[in-house]
């Protein structure tokens, strides 16, 4: 049984003060107890990491690409890749690294997969309220870090299809660009986000 | 209660041990023992080896350097692929080391078919050694998908590709002394079945891991 309660609920009040990056050495020992003792079964542990690591995570994907409709269904992915992948954790090695490859993962393929999710409630909206959304969203979405590195091509083209949720034709004749430019853009912007969180991984 | 409390809450009701692997290095090299015991035994078994091939290991030591430079990358190679396998556990630069000692390995037969190591010669020729090299792998290759399916590869192709890659090299890396030493018919027959190997087993990765992620 998981005994250091009193620990957890520590855990809990700092996850909301710090940034992923800057977890603890003491943190990472801890989900590496916790995650020990869920791989013998402890519901209590297993219920307080998840608890914790879904704020992490989520604080993650805010400080990377900015807030998106999608960061909580990101979050989600995430506990369940980690609820699946708990038996490849190795209690010997450290737990962030195990954590973050799957975080990374998740989050590139949560761009990938994103597609016309708003579509239903646009198809109905008029074009200035299109102009406003989009442009709301791309404010909040520049606060991501690695979004706001990206060149306003590639920025406008993820905003555009994987966050507002435009098809590619929508959002190619928005741009004035062909659909083959857009999905070209896309597909580059995806791969130099992932490029990025990939270096953050290396550094 | 937002809906990741209550996924949360489903994750850890009821939750199910789950008894951590062992160590992925371990694996890896019981999985490359394995392998290495299973493709030598078999080919002593369907087959007369080139006479004189220890001795040429002794008395050439550029054959010799040619042969560990063929076991590193293999062990190399394994390593990654299984590394892969777990998240967050294989660095790109160990990687890097694998494909590196694979090209060298490749790359002094190429060099061979100009400066042979040895006199090329049709001694101990074995008939279907294109055969033999893709079939002995085939063991190791669903050996590697039965460990790996039990981890949680973030990229399933390309670990596939490593381990059934390692799996091809095995038997073409054994040949080298079991069937005759010519440059272009190790390039030709040895290597080109390993490398098929690898695609094969890339290809199978999408179905058969890309699924459980």
């Amino acid at each position: 049984m998981y005994a250091t309660e009193t620990a957890l609920t520590g855990g809990s009040t700092r996850v909301s003060s710090w940034m992923t990056e800057a977890t603890s050495d003491n943190d990472n020992a801890r989900w590496s107890v916790m995650m020990a003792a869920a791989q013998q079964g402890d519901e209590q542990a297993y219920r307080a990491l998840l608890g914790e690591l879904a704020e992490v995570i989520k604080r993650y994907m805010i400080s990377r690409f900015g807030y998106y409709d999608q960061v909580e269904d990101c979050v989600q992915e995430c506990l369940l890749a980690i609820h699946r992948a708990r038996r490849s954790y190795d209690p010997k090695r450290p737990f962030k690294p195990w954590l973050f490859a799957i975080v990374r993962h998740k989050a590139v393929d949560s761009f990938r997969g994103q597609r016309r999710h708003q579509a239903s409630s646009l198809d109905l909206a008029s074009e200035e309220e299109l102009a406003i959304s989009s442009q709301e969203m791309e404010d909040q979405l520049t606060q991501g870090q690695l979004i706001a590195a990206l060149s306003p091509d590639y920025r406008e083209a993820i905003t555009l299809t994987k966050i507002i949720g435009l098809s590619s034709a929508e959002a190619a004749a928005r741009l004035d660009i062909s659909e083959g430019t857009l999905k070209v853009r896309v597909h580059r912007a995806i791969g130099r986000l992932k490029s990025m969180l990939e270096a953050e991984h290396h550094e | 209660m937002s809906d990741t409390d209550k996924l949360i809450d489903r994750l850890s009701t009821g939750l199910e041990q789950a008894r951590p692997l062992p160590n992925i290095d371990l694996m890896a090299i019981v999985w490359l023992l394995a392998s290495a015991l299973y493709v030598v035994a078999i080919i002593h078994l369907t087959g007369p080896i080139r006479p004189g091939a220890w001795d040429q290991l002794v008395t050439t030591p550029r054959y010799l350097i040619e042969m560990i430079f063929g076991l590193a990358a293999i062990v190399f190679v394994s390593l990654a692929a299984f590394r892969a396998a777990v998240p967050g556990a294989v660095s790109k630069g160990f990687a890097r080391w694998g494909l590196a000692l694979t090209a060298i390995w490749i790359g002094s037969y190429v060099v061979g078919l100009e400066y042979p190591t040895l006199e090329p010669s049709m001694l101990g020729k074995r008939h279907s050694c294109f055969h033999e090299t893709l079939i002995y792998s085939i063991p190791p290759m669903i050996a590697g998908f039965i460990i790996v399916r039990r981890l949680y590869p973030l990229r399933p192709i390309t670990t596939a590709l490593g381990f059934s890659l390692a799996a091809g090299m095995l038997p073409a890396l054994y040949m080298q002394i079991a069937c005759m030493y010519s440059p272009d018919h190790i390039l030709q027959f040895h290597i080109l079945p390993a490398a098929m190997v690898g695609l094969i087993g890339a290809a199978a990765a999408w179905p058969l891991l890309r699924a459980r992620l």
